[in-house]
């Protein structure tokens, strides 16, 4: 005949089992809610911000919105020193580069199988900027032969809208790097004529691209009117384009970029209101669950009050029936939170193993911000049923 | 463990107590540690209104209450529930057994907290008692007789230095109450315990060293 079976009888089998497994099932559901909804927030901070080869910055090409007002002006839509300077320190922001526009007519034309004749709308930038740096990327005055680097959307158009018009072949990355093509710079009677060829493509930048050194090079050479190059457009490596501090500066200063480039941003304030949203519901339902916990507690205690006066009165003390009743009752509710966590942890090795086949790269277990929430929650939760049952055994014998 | 009480007065009896004398009230009784008390009354004296306060069950009195050197009033919780469980034992009027528990879960429960007394023990004990064959049956269903027996068993099974009895053998018969008598004897005996009893009339079913009148 065991003590504790006998203190069992006496304090806890007078409430009932179904309110018991209700209350606990809904602490399990709040807490399950509230870490899923922790799992939310921190699985999209991390792929936005990076971990484990999700790509930790973006580029983004800005430059000044055209307005009826300011559309006739091009140095009022140039950015001075002054602003190029402000950019890069703008939230965000860790790196900025000019993107230098041809101001001499280019004039490209691709003979063989494909009689394509285009002017080109060239332009530069650093060359850290680039997707990859060709190993061919350098021209020196003198050179007759000119690596381009071809906006990636440029072939598209051409294979998607241009070519099955036109009864054109479609070409691949590769077959277009092979083609050649002349390239006659200037307009007359100052002409040079270059044998140019794709070296790679580029999706940051909806441009034409060469060499610095060329554009440098034709500028000072072949520009129709002379005087300091304009910069309409920044590319910037941004580390975290989704930042709502980032989003709002771009907007104050009236600068545009495409919108895709800030497509993280909606995401996030979706994802977050969705967190906010469901952390809050998940709140109020833990809450809710400790509460008819407590209720529980308190209703137990007052059913088996007599039997705990009793037992007082036996030389029981309260501090060994609190002991008693804490022993019974935490570890049921360290069962709900673990329930939780349990859930909580299955839904990440899914979540993590779904997003690996999209490129997007998750850690198999929640982040430390999930474990410090589970933590939290279970230290708040616990304190609040211990204080409970001292409430309870204390007004029992009042 | 010397006994002290000094000036008691309880607080719902002051008036009843006024210009009334008194062995025990408003009074100072010092009793030393194995001495062998009656207090005697008729109903309505404050019997066990007395027992309660020597316990620590109620505290609304003025004067003071002291064993050895604790006293009584200033117990912290855990000071008073090792002394209930150790060094004061007590058989309640009204019994106060769990109606739910058997005949030896209730005993159980006081031998638990402190294993000096065997669970072969207490069946025999039981079995002195005559209510061996009672040990499984529910308190509940046990006779007036029957569960003061089993009460008078469950404050034996602990260490105690006083064993405090409030009119223990009121629903017992002449043969069964000797019968405990005897038992609480031997146990007080072997312990080197003093009893404390209360009762309406004058007897002798202890060899008391004092008496006191109500």
């Amino acid at each position: 005949m065991r003590r504790s079976s006998i203190l069992n009888r006496l304090l806890l089998l007078h409430t009932g089992r179904a309110r018991l497994w209700t209350a606990l099932a809904v602490l399990a559901a709040g807490t399950f809610l509230l870490l899923l909804s922790v799992l939310a927030w921190s699985d999209f901070d991390l792929l936005i911000k990076g971990g484990e080869g999700n790509g930790t910055e973006s580029y983004i090409v800005i430059g000044k919105q055209i307005t009826e007002r300011n559309m006739g002006s091009a140095s009022a839509n140039a950015f001075s020193a002054a602003e190029i300077s402000e950019v890069r320190h703008a939230p965000q922001v860790l790196d900025a580069g000019e993107i230098t526009p041809a101001l001499f007519p280019v004039y490209a034309e691709v003979g063989g199988q494909l009689p394509l004749q285009t002017e080109l709308p060239l332009a530069s930038v650093p060359d850290r900027f680039l997707d990859a740096v060709p190993s061919d990327w350098n021209w020196q005055p003198g050179n007759p032969n000119l690596p381009v680097v071809l906006a990636a959307r440029f072939l598209d158009i051409y294979n998607y809208v241009f070519a099955p018009g036109q009864g054109l072949p479609q070409l691949s990355r590769g077959s277009v790097q092979a083609i050649g093509m002349r390239m006659k710079v200037g307009s007359d009677p100052s002409v040079q004529v270059f044998s140019a060829h794709i070296s790679g493509f580029s999706d940051r930048v909806g441009s034409v691209l060469v060499p610095q050194s060329f554009i440098t090079y034709g500028n000072s050479r072949f520009a129709a009117s002379a005087g300091p190059v304009r910069v309409m457009q920044l590319i910037l490596r941004v580390a975290d384009p989704s930042d709502p501090q980032f989003v709002t500066w771009l907007q104050q200063h009236g600068y545009t970029t495409e919108p895709q480039g800030l497509q993280w941003s909606r995401m996030r304030a979706i994802v977050q209101s969705v967190a906010a949203a469901t952390g809050g519901l998940a709140v109020l339902l833990m809450v809710a669950g400790a509460l008819i916990f407590m209720l529980f507690i308190e209703l137990s205690v007052t059913r088996s009050r007599s039997s705990l006066v009793l037992l007082h009165q036996l030389g029981y003390s309260r501090r060994y029936l609190v002991g008693f009743m804490v022993r019974r009752f935490l570890p049921r509710v360290a069962g709900s939170l673990l329930l939780a966590l349990v859930g909580t942890v299955f839904v990440q090795a899914v979540v993590s193993s779904r997003l690996a086949a999209a490129q997007l790269h998750l850690p198999a277990l929640p982040g430390a911000v999930v474990w410090a929430a589970f933590v939290l929650c279970s230290v708040l939760v616990s304190a609040a049923v211990y204080r409970a049952i001292v409430r309870s055994v204390a007004a029992a014998e009042a | 463990m010397q006994l002290s009480m000094r000036g008691l007065v309880p607080a719902h009896l002051v008036q009843q107590l006024a210009g009334r004398p008194s062995q025990v009230w408003n009074t100072e009784v010092s009793l030393p540690s194995g001495a062998c008390v009656f207090v005697q009354a008729p109903s309505g004296r404050g019997k066990t209104t007395l027992i309660h306060m020597l316990y620590g069950l109620r505290t609304g009195y003025t004067g003071a209450i002291s064993f050895g050197d604790l006293k009584m009033d200033q117990l912290s919780d855990d000071r008073l529930s090792a002394l209930r469980a150790k060094e004061l034992s007590v058989i309640f009027q009204d019994m106060r057994l769990f109606p739910s528990l058997t005949a030896l879960e209730n005993i159980e429960v006081k031998r638990a907290l402190t294993n000096t007394v065997t669970a072969e023990e207490v069946q025999a004990w039981l079995a002195q008692l005559g209510i061996g064959h009672k040990a499984h049956a529910t308190a509940a269903t046990l006779s007036y007789g029957e569960q003061q027996r089993v009460a008078i068993i469950r404050a034996l099974v602990q260490p105690f230095a006083w064993l405090l009895m409030d009119e223990p053998f009121s629903h017992l018969d002449v043969a069964n109450r000797q019968l405990a008598i005897d038992l609480i004897k031997s146990v007080a005996q072997r312990r080197n315990a003093g009893l404390f009893l209360t009762d309406l009339d004058a007897n002798n079913y202890f060899p008391y060293t004092h008496t006191f009148l109500m």
